[in-house]
């Protein structure tokens, strides 16, 4: 089924379902929803054959409830949408970073606000899914650029979903999830798919949210006689919700911190004729593969021009943002939305060279010539 | 029902299932969940079900609260949603017995999407929803279960919205096992929780529950004890055969077994269907 | 690394184009190389504008959208637009002689063939399709002839095998006398 090696053609939406079972996920709770819904056909089709479950739940929030739940059960679990739906389930998202319970979502970005456009492209969830559930909160999110990226990071987001316990989500355009291109889809070597780390010791010596030093405390699953509590109000070790500032700061401040400790696992990018490029494109997804067509023909005509691709979108890959960018005198951030990407890239260069918006955000996609002329246009 | 009701109440020692050491609890003084409590961990017992494979998946307010004290699997999930977790707990742990405890406001209200839905999928699980009429965590708001004309923190003028009869909704929604019973006659509830286990599918149980403190109070409906006797007094114990009752107790609630309809429970019926035929 | 070729069939929808451009798609990765395809996704599938796009590369496409045309297939009046302004000048376009009446201006070669004509009288004006396929990958010299009508047999329902086979061969050799 999953195991035979073969180019083909197949679409990102479609890769992102056959990334996840490859990964080892089992559950996937959905909720119909255009531009993302073959990923949950994909999975209706494929789940049962390998001993999973599918289920279309009643709505996006009891999908996202559904994973979770699934997910404390010990097993891993997935649900996919776009804009709108990834709005409601924001609360539930926020639930899933307090408990930390891995699970993965991937968002298809339409056109919006609201209804939007469903069918059109957009990249106006790139602040929500960092942002989107109330509270501060570690979450990880991955922007492929193409199928064969969708499969791989999909694969990745589950490893770092199950070894960081963090919700990962997958970020892609409408034109990525729709787009067929030709990938082989070898499936990942066993050894390098991530299982959470699961509580072994003796059930009266366990704590659910112990303060390790790597960040990451042991799962209990249930039935293994642990016996644990699970809330999303601020808990401390023992895993009961507690009063006390001080054990709340330790609890959130581990949470919060196991990122930072964990960022060189977490931090994934692409960068492309960085080393003198005076002008440097940053940005994700369908925008990044423009940007690729027009630094070649920038390059042909002798202008230095490069892209820093964040592989991994939060937590952003700062530091080495900052390096790609060591010779930048702009910097151009094409994005499908009003401007939101850029936000971050001016946090990162702190005022040290110019930004330039390059933005489209009812339904358009940024074309090569667009990028190529704004980079024209600032070094000329 | 015919079955003698098994009053084992000397023998059942519910501390040895509590986590003792979050005692004392947080529950105001004469609130019926207690009661609900005890009743949910009698039938555990009786039916002889291990705590380490029983989880229990709670919403939020004061019934969401209860989880934590049963030394068990527990779950206290987000506002409305604990049947949707337990769906998903559920499907991807067959091996776990399920329990839910969600509120009127939790379950009628912010979760009423998630409880149509689970009656009419039938994932095999209990949910046991404590009705005391009031948001009370939150301050005694008004919930879809309080009665007309009541004051509440947000009906300061009396209650203009009729009642949401859950049980009704649960066997319209194609509910297999529905139940209700109030808390005043705690071994009645505890049998009544014991066929809800038994049923292979989706049960579901209301309990009718009292929030003296923020609801009796505002309503002068007297101390706990005036309250459980009134709720009794305004049911009837339908699936005793007592329907000769209904005549003399007009407007009463029925109570019992409501509803007992064989169902294919959801999983059976999933891995019933061919997957090497349509796709 | 040869330059990458846009491919697109176009038309109204209905007319069987995602379909071809599958088959022709197909044929490329038999061949070692690397197919792009995408589509609009309005809800278009009877009438109104119809477009499959194929980036073909080696390799991965850098960008993977079709925006400087190389073969243009335009099956429907209202398809026309939609491309006219992505045209290269060495490009070749295939138009409907019938369907497309007023077909784009450009110094591309044009050549307006009996696609429907042919398909209508061959019995069926759905396989238009495949007789649009046939002609753009001869006039393309996309695929061996003999490879391509093996792909287009196999994917074929089994009852238009023979159809299928007919309409293929009238497509190649449409454009082999033209």
């Amino acid at each position: 089924m999953l195991a035979k090696v073969e180019r083909k053609n197949i679409q990102g939406n479609e890769a992102c379902a056959l990334g996840a079972i490859a990964a080892g996920c089992r559950f996937f709770a959905g909720y119909p929803i255009t531009p993302s819904s073959e990923i949950a056909h994909t999975m209706s089709r494929e789940l049962p054959g390998v001993g999973g479950t599918f289920i279309q739940m009643e709505d996006e929030i009891a999908s996202m409830g559904a994973v979770i739940g699934a997910s404390l059960g010990g097993v891993k679990a997935m649900t996919a949408t776009s804009g709108p739906g990834f709005s409601l389930k924001q609360e539930n998202l926020g639930y899933a970073a307090m408990v930390e319970a891995p699970c993965v979502i991937a968002n298809v970005m339409r056109g919006g606000p609201s209804t939007g456009m469903p069918t059109r492209p957009g990249q106006g969830d790139i602040m929500q899914s960092r942002w989107g559930t109330h509270g501060d909160h570690p979450i990880i999110v991955l922007a492929p650029e193409s199928v064969g990226e969708v499969y791989s990071e999909t694969i990745r987001a589950f490893n770092l979903s199950e070894a960081l316990r963090v919700p990962v989500v997958v970020l892609i355009d409408e034109t990525i999830g729709h787009l067929l291109e030709t990938v082989d889809l070898t499936p990942p070597d066993p050894a390098s798919i991530i299982e959470r780390k699961w509580a072994t010791c003796d059930p009266k010596d366990y704590k659910p949210y112990e303060i390790t030093k790597d960040r990451v405390p042991a799962m209990a699953r249930p039935g293994d006689g642990y016996r644990a509590h699970t809330t999303g109000l601020t808990h401390d070790e023992t895993g009961f919700p507690t009063q006390d500032t001080e054990k709340g700061k330790n609890a959130i401040g581990r949470l919060l911190d196991k990122l930072e400790y964990h960022k060189g696992k977490i931090e994934s990018y692409e960068a492309i004729d960085c080393d003198d490029a005076e002008t440097l494109i940053v940005t994700i997804g369908i925008s990044a593969r423009a940007a690729k067509r027009a630094i070649k023909s920038l390059r042909a005509d002798g202008i230095k021009a490069g892209l820093f691709r964040p592989r991994t979108l939060w937590p952003f890959p700062e530091e080495a943002m900052r390096k790609a960018a060591g010779k930048a005198k702009t910097i151009i951030v094409p994005e499908m939305n009003a401007g939101q990407l850029i936000f971050e890239v001016e946090r990162v260069i702190a005022g040290k060279c110019k930004t330039v918006g390059v933005n489209r955000y009812a339904g358009d996609i940024i074309t090569p010539s667009e990028i190529e002329a704004a980079a024209r246009k600032v070094t000329s | 029902m015919n079955m003698e009701p098994h009053i084992s109440a000397e023998e059942f020692d519910i501390r040895q299932f509590m986590r003792l050491d979050l005692f004392p609890h947080f529950l105001c003084p004469g609130c019926g969940h207690g009661m609900a409590l005890r009743a949910l961990m009698w039938a555990l017992w009786e039916q002889n079900i291990s705590m380490d494979k029983l989880a229990v998946v709670c919403g939020i307010g004061c019934s969401g609260r209860l989880g934590a004290y049963i030394d068990s699997n527990t779950f206290h999930t987000t506002h409305g949603r604990p049947l949707a977790y337990a769906t998903g707990l559920a499907l991807a742990r067959p091996d776990l017995h399920v329990v839910v405890i969600t509120g009127d406001g939790d379950c009628l209200a912010i979760g009423g999407n998630h409880l149509i839905h689970a009656c009419r999928r039938n994932v095999n699980m209990t949910c046991l929803m404590l009705n005391n009429e009031v948001y009370g965590m939150t301050g005694g708001q008004v919930s879809p279960t309080t009665s007309p004309t009541r004051y509440t923190t947000t009906t300061p003028y009396g209650n203009a919205e009729p009642v949401f009869d859950a049980c009704k909704l649960a066997e319209a929604a194609g509910a297999g096992f529905v139940g209700r019973e109030v808390t005043m006659q705690v071994p009645t509830l505890k049998d009544l929780i014991k066929q809800a286990f038994d049923y292979d599918g989706f049960s579901f149980v209301e309990i009718i529950s009292d929030c003296t403190e923020i609801f009796g109070r505002k309503n002068q409906l007297g101390e706990s004890a005036e309250m459980i006797m009134s709720q009794k007094a305004s049911t009837r114990p339908d699936s005793y055969g007592t329907r000769v009752d209904e005549p003399f107790r007009p407007n009463s609630l029925p109570t019992g077994v409501l509803v007992k309809t064989d169902r294919l429970e959801y999983r059976a019926h999933q891995q019933s269907l061919n997957p090497k035929g349509q796709k | 690394m040869g330059k990458n070729i846009e491919i697109r069939l176009s038309g109204s929808g209905g007319q069987g184009l995602i379909l071809a451009a599958g088959i022709l798609s197909n044929a490329f990765i038999a061949q070692g190389r690397n197919v792009a395809q995408s589509q609009a996704y309005e809800p278009t599938s009877r009438g109104g504008l119809s477009r499959s796009d194929l980036v073909v590369s080696d390799g991965e496409a850098d960008y993977p959208l079709a925006h400087e045309l190389d073969y243009l297939v335009i099956l429907h009046q209202v398809a026309v637009t939609a491309s006219e302004n992505m045209i290269r000048d060495d490009a070749i376009v295939l138009t409907d002689s019938k369907l497309v009446t007023e077909p784009p201006k450009g110094k591309f070669r044009l050549l307006q063939l009996p696609i429907t004509e042919t398909a209508i009288k061959l019995g069926n004006r759905r396989i238009a399709n495949t007789i649009a396929l046939a002609a753009l990958s001869a006039i393309g010299e996309f695929a061996g002839r003999e490879e391509l009508e093996k792909i287009v047999t196999r994917r074929s329902p089994k009852p238009y095998i023979d159809l299928n086979r007919d309409a293929f061969n009238k497509g190649w050799e449409m454009v082999i006398q033209a």
